[in-house]
C-alpha cells in the first residue's frame, strides 16, 4: 500500500478519489476501505444527488460540498465558505457508485466506536447477505476487544446458516446454540424447515443439532425473561418504596393522614428542575459540571421538601394530631393549594428534566437490559431503607421519635421535646418525600399532579406492609412491584394494576392489620 | 323503644322546632324555585344548575349517615354516585337511538369501536324500569360485597378510608378502558330522550328538579326517621364506641353492612338523577379526588348534623362554581384554604358555627349553662 497515501486525512483522500482516475484513483480508495469514518459516508451520499462541486482548475480546485441552497463546506477543512465562482457539479462514474456503496455498508464494521462496530455486524449478520461474509469472517479475528469479537464471530455463524456448506451450517448451529443466541433462533429455524424441504444431506445430524441448539436458546430466553421481570419488579418496587418510605414514616409513625404527601414528591421534583435551570445558567449545558447538577439536587429537595413539611406541621399538623380523619381533609386542602401554586409557578405542562450522561445509557449483563437510573434507583431505595432505620434505631434522635410515636403524652411527661420531635420527623419524611421526586423526575413527567399519580399506591404499600413497620413498607413495596411487573406482560399495564388493587383488597380481607400487624392489647387499636 | 314507636316517629322524625322549620324550608325551596321558573324569573339554565346541587346535596346526605352518625369515612362515595348514573346513563344511551352518521342502534362509542350487537348485558336497559332496578342494585351489590368482606373482618377507622379510595382508584381506571364496554374516557353523552320525552325540553329540566327536589325531601326526612329509631341509636352508638355495642350483644357488622348498602343505594339515585341533568357521565366522576370532594362537603357543612351536609354541598358548588368564573386561576387555592380554615376553626362545620352562636345567646340571655342537645360528636374517630 502506498505509504504517503495512508499517512493522508480521510478528507483529503476522499478529495483524491473525487478529483482523480484510474489508478492514484483505485489507489485513494483501497486506504479509504480501511477508515471507518462517518465523513465517508456522508460524501458519497452527497455525490450521489449531486452535491458534490469543484471550484477552480488545476492545482487551485477546491471541492465543495453543498450543505443546503446556496451554503457550501470546504470538504478539505469542513469550513462554511461562499464560492467566489460558479461551482461545477461533479458526479462519479456508475461502476465508482458501486464500489464506494459496498465500502459505506462495511463502513460501520471498521468503526473506531466499538458499539456501531457491534450493530454493524449485527446488521450484515442478520441480513444473511452472501457478499458480505468474507469480510465478516476476514475481520473477526482481528478485532481485539472480547465482546466485539463475539458479535462478530455471532454473525459471520448467521450469515454461514444460509451462505454456508453443510457441515458449515451444522457447525454453525452448534456454535450459536452454545452461546445462546436470541436472535439466531428463527434462522436456525428457517434453515430447518429449508433442508426438509430440500432433502439435503446429513439432514438427521442437521436436526439433531438443531434441536439441542433451540432448546438451549429457548431455555436460556425463559431465564432471562424471569430475570427481567424480576429485575423490572425490583425497580417497580423501588419507585415505590421511595415514594411511601416518607409516608411509612408521617402517616405509619405518626398517624397523619398527609394527603399532600404526593406534592411533597412534585416539590422534590420541581427542586430538582430548578437546580438544573440553575447549573445550565452557570455551566452551560454542554459543560462538564452540568451532568453533576443531580448530585446537588438531590439534598436541595430534600432540604426543600423537608422545610415545606417543617412548615405544615407547625401551621396545620399540630393542631390535629387527635383528629386523624382530620388531618386528612386539611392537608387534602392543602394538597389542592400546592398543585395550584406548580400550575401558576411552572405552568400546567410538564416541565424537563434531563438526564444527566452517566445516569443515561444501560448495562447488559448476560442479555438483561439494566438502564443506569434503573440500578441506580435499586441502590438508592437500599440506602434510604439503611439511613431511616440507622437514624431512627441507633441514634437518641431516633429514640426520642420512636418513643413519641407510642405515646405523646407519656414521652414528653418523660422529657423528650415532643413537639420538636413531631416537626423533625415529619419534616424528615416530607423529605424522603422530596428524594423521591427529585429520583422519579430522571424516570418519569415533572408535572403539577405529577403527586396524584403516586398517592393512592403509597398509601396501599403503607396499609399492606402494616401502619407502623417501616421494614413492613418496604417488603410490600417490592412485593407490590414484582406483583406489578409479574402481571403486565400477561394482563396489559392497566389491566395489571387493576388486578393488583383488588389482590391488595382482598388481602386486606384476610390480614386487617397488614404483612407486620402492630401488636397491642388495647382494643381499639 | 317498641317497634310502635318506631312507626309513629315516621311521622314525626324532627325533634326541635329548628329542625321541623329547617325542614319546611328546604320543601319550600323545593316547591317555589319550579313555580318562579314558570313565572319566567328565574331561567331554565340555573334551574337545570339548581337541580344538580340537590343530588350533590342527597349524595352528601348519603356520606353523612356513614361518617357522621356510624363513623366510617367513605372515600368511595363517588363510585356509587357514579355507578349509578352508569346504569340510568346506559338506557338513556339506548334512548338516542339511530344516529345519523353510523345509521345504527347501538351507542355511538361501539360503532366507534367496531362492535356489531349489543353486548348482552346492555339488552335489558332498554326497559326503563329494568334501569331503575340497576341504579339501585349495581351500588347495592357493589356496597354490599366490598362492605361484606371489609366489616367481617373488622376493618376500621383509616384503613378503611384508604381501602375504599383504592376501591374507587380502581373503578376508575377500569371504566377508563375501552373493552370495558361503558365508553371509556368519553363515558356517555348526548343524550336525547327519557322516558319518551326530549331531554333538552324545558318542561324536562324543570321535571328532573322536582324529582331530584323530591329524593331530597324524601331522604332527608327518611335519614331523621332512621336516627329516632332504635337502629339509629344503635349506629350512633357504633360511632362513639364499637366495642361497647359488640360487647352488649349486638353484631356491629350486620349494622355496619346495612348503612353502608343503604348509603351507597342514595348515592346511586343521586347519581342516577344528576346525569341527565348533567348531560354527561364518565370516569372522571368516580375519581378518588370527587370523592374527597364529597367529604369536604359534609365537614363543611357539618358532619352528624341533619342540614350539614345539604348546605355544605350547596355552598362549596357555589362557591366552585363563582370562584371559576371570578378567579379561574386562584379557585383551588381558594377552596383548598376553605378546607385547611374549616378543619382548623370550624370543627362542627357551618351548622355547628350556629349551634354555638345560638348556645351562647342563650347564656347571654338565661344565664343558664346549656349546651343543647346537638347531635354533634364529642369526638368522633
Amino acid at each position: 500500500m502506498d505509504q504517503r497515501l495512508s499517512k493522508l486525512s480521510t478528507r483529503a483522500l476522499l478529495i483524491q478519489v473525487i478529483l482523480s482516475t484510474g489508478e492514484s484513483q483505485t489507489a485513494a480508495i483501497d486506504v479509504i476501505r480501511e477508515r471507518g469514518e462517518p465523513i465517508i459516508s456522508e460524501v458519497v451520499e452527497a455525490w450521489r444527488i449531486g452535491r458534490i462541486s469543484t471550484l477552480g482548475e488545476g492545482e487551485e480546485v477546491q471541492v465543495l460540498i453543498q450543505v443546503s441552497e446556496g451554503q457550501y463546506e470546504d470538504l478539505l477543512t469542513g469550513s462554511a465558505l461562499t464560492p467566489s465562482g460558479e461551482p461545477k457539479i461533479n458526479r462519479a462514474t456508475r461502476s465508482l457508485r458501486k464500489v464506494l456503496k459496498r465500502i459505506v455498508d462495511l463502513l460501520d464494521l471498521k468503526s473506531p466506536d466499538m458499539s456501531k462496530r457491534i450493530a454493524a455486524a449485527e446488521k450484515l449478520g442478520l441480513s444473511q447477505n452472501e457478499e458480505y461474509l468474507p469480510e465478516l469472517r476476514e475481520l473477526v479475528p482481528k478485532q481485539s476487544d472480547k465482546k466485539v469479537k463475539a458479535a462478530f464471530q455471532e454473525a459471520v455463524w448467521i450469515s454461514e446458516l444460509k451462505n454456508g456448506r453443510i457441515d458449515e451450517k451444522i457447525s454453525a448451529v452448534t456454535s450459536l446454540g452454545e452461546v445462546k443466541s436470541y436472535p439466531a433462533r428463527d434462522f436456525i429455524e428457517a434453515l430447518l424447515k429449508e433442508s426438509r424441504e430440500a432433502k439435503v444431506e446429513r439432514l438427521d445430524e442437521l436436526e439433531a443439532v438443531a434441536e439441542i441448539a433451540l432448546k438451549k436458546i429457548d431455555d436460556h430466553q425463559k431465564l432471562v425473561e424471569v430475570a427481567s421481570t424480576l429485575v423490572r419488579g425490583l425497580s417497580t418496587g423501588s419507585v415505590l418504596l421511595l415514594v411511601s418510605y416518607g409516608l411509612a414514616i408521617t402517616f405509619g409513625q405518626m398517624g397523619v393522614i398527609n394527603m399532600a404527601h404526593g406534592e411533597f414528591i412534585a416539590i422534590g421534583g420541581y427542586t430538582t428542575y430548578v437546580v438544573q435551570n440553575f447549573f445550565v445558567g452557570v455551566f452551560g449545558v454542554e459543560s462538564a459540571g452540568f451532568g453533576w447538577y443531580f448530585i446537588a439536587a438531590l439534598p436541595a429537595a430534600f432540604v426543600v421538601s423537608a422545610l415545606c413539611g417543617a412548615i405544615l406541621e407547625k401551621g396545620l399538623i399540630q393542631f390535629l394530631y387527635k383528629r386523624p380523619l382530620e388531618s386528612l381533609l386539611a392537608t387534602w386542602g392543602v394538597s389542592m393549594v400546592l398543585q395550584q401554586v406548580f400550575r401558576l409557578w411552572f405552568g400546567a405542562a410538564n416541565v424537563a428534566v434531563a438526564s444527566p450522561e452517566w445516569l443515561s445509557g444501560s448495562y447488559e449483563l448476560a442479555g438483561i437490559s439494566l438502564s443506569y437510573n434503573r440500578i441506580s434507583l435499586i441502590v438508592f431505595a437500599l440506602i434510604v431503607v439503611l439511613v431511616t432505620w440507622l437514624l431512627l434505631a441507633k441514634t437518641n434522635w431516633g429514640l426520642h421519635v420512636r418513643a413519641t410515636m407510642q405515646n405523646r403524652q407519656m414521652s414528653s411527661c418523660l422529657g423528650v421535646p415532643s413537639s420538636r420531635v413531631n416537626m423533625l420527623t415529619f419534616a424528615f419524611g416530607s423529605g424522603l418525600a422530596g428524594l423521591a421526586g427529585a429520583f422519579l423526575s430522571q424516570i418519569g413527567n415533572v408535572g403539577p399532579s405529577m403527586g396524584q399519580t403516586y398517592i393512592v399506591d403509597s398509601f396501599m404499600v403503607v396499609v399492606v406492609g402494616g401502619v407502623g413497620n417501616l421494614l413492613g413498607a418496604a417488603l410490600s413495596s417490592m412485593g407490590i412491584g414484582m406483583l406489578d411487573q409479574g402481571l403486565q406482560p400477561v394482563l396489559g399495564p392497566v389491566m395489571g394494576k387493576i388486578t393488583v388493587l383488588f389482590g391488595i383488597i382482598l388481602f386486606l380481607q384476610f390480614k386487617p392489620g397488614g404483612l407486620f400487624a402492630a401488636r397491642s392489647r388495647s382494643l381499639d387499636d | 323503644m317498641s317497634g310502635r314507636n318506631s312507626l309513629s316517629s315516621l311521622a314525626k322524625p324532627f325533634d326541635s322546632r329548628t329542625e321541623w322549620v329547617t325542614f319546611f324550608l328546604l320543601a319550600a325551596f323545593v316547591i317555589i324555585f319550579p313555580i318562579l321558573s314558570q313565572m319566567g324569573m328565574i331561567s331554565s339554565f340555573q334551574v337545570g344548575v339548581w337541580g344538580k346541587y340537590l343530588c350533590y346535596a342527597v349524595l352528601a346526605m348519603s356520606l353523612n349517615i356513614l361518617w357522621g352518625y356510624t363513623g366510617l369515612l367513605c372515600l368511595g362515595q363517588c363510585l356509587f354516585f357514579a355507578l349509578g348514573g352508569y346504569a340510568f346513563g346506559m338506557y338513556l344511551m339506548l334512548m338516542i337511538g339511530e344516529d345519523p352518521v353510523y345509521k345504527t342502534a347501538l351507542p355511538d362509542f361501539m360503532d366507534f369501536q367496531g362492535y356489531k350487537e349489543l353486548p348482552w348485558h346492555w339488552k335489558p336497559f332498554y326497559n326503563p324500569f329494568f334501569a331503575v332496578f340497576a341504579v339501585v342494585a349495581v351500588p347495592g351489590v357493589v356496597a354490599f360485597i366490598f362492605g361484606a368482606l371489609a366489616f367481617r373482618s373488622r376493618i376500621k377507622g383509616v384503613y378503611f378510608s384508604i381501602l375504599t379510595q383504592a376501591l374507587t382508584y380502581a373503578a376508575t381506571l377500569l371504566f377508563f378502558r375501552n373493552e370495558f364496554t361503558f365508553g371509556g374516557n368519553n363515558g356517555f353523552t348526548d343524550f336525547k330522550f327519557i322516558f319518551g320525552a326530549d331531554i333538552r325540553e324545558e318542561s324536562t329540566t324543570l321535571a328532573l328538579f322536582v324529582a331530584s327536589g323530591i329524593l331530597l325531601l324524601v331522604v332527608y326526612w327518611g335519614l331523621a326517621w332512621l336516627l329516632k329509631t332504635k337502629f339509629g341509636k344503635v349506629q350512633r352508638a357504633i360511632r362513639d364506641s364499637e366495642n361497647r355495642v359488640r360487647f352488649s350483644g349486638y353484631s356491629s357488622t350486620h349494622y355496619k353492612v346495612f348503612i353502608f348498602v343503604l348509603s351507597a343505594i342514595i348515592a346511586g339515585l343521586a347519581g342516577a338523577l344528576y346525569v341527565p341533568q348533567a348531560g354527561i357521565i364518565n370516569p372522571e366522576e368516580m375519581k378518588p379526588s370527587k370523592g374527597l370532594d364529597i367529604v369536604v362537603w359534609v365537614a363543611v357543612g357539618g358532619r352528624g348534623t341533619k342540614f350539614g351536609p345539604v348546605i355544605g354541598a350547596i355552598l362549596i358548588s357555589l362557591l366552585k362554581s363563582w370562584s371559576t368564573r371570578a378567579f379561574p386561576e386562584y379557585w383551588l387555592i381558594i377552596l383548598g384554604l376553605v378546607f385547611v380554615f374549616v378543619v382548623l376553626f370550624m370543627p362542627d362545620g357551618i351548622v355547628g358555627l350556629f349551634e354555638k352562636a345560638k348556645a351562647y345567646l342563650r347564656a347571654r340571655k338565661g344565664g343558664e349553662s346549656d349546651s343543647g342537645s346537638s347531635n354533634i360528636p364529642v369526638e368522633a374517630k
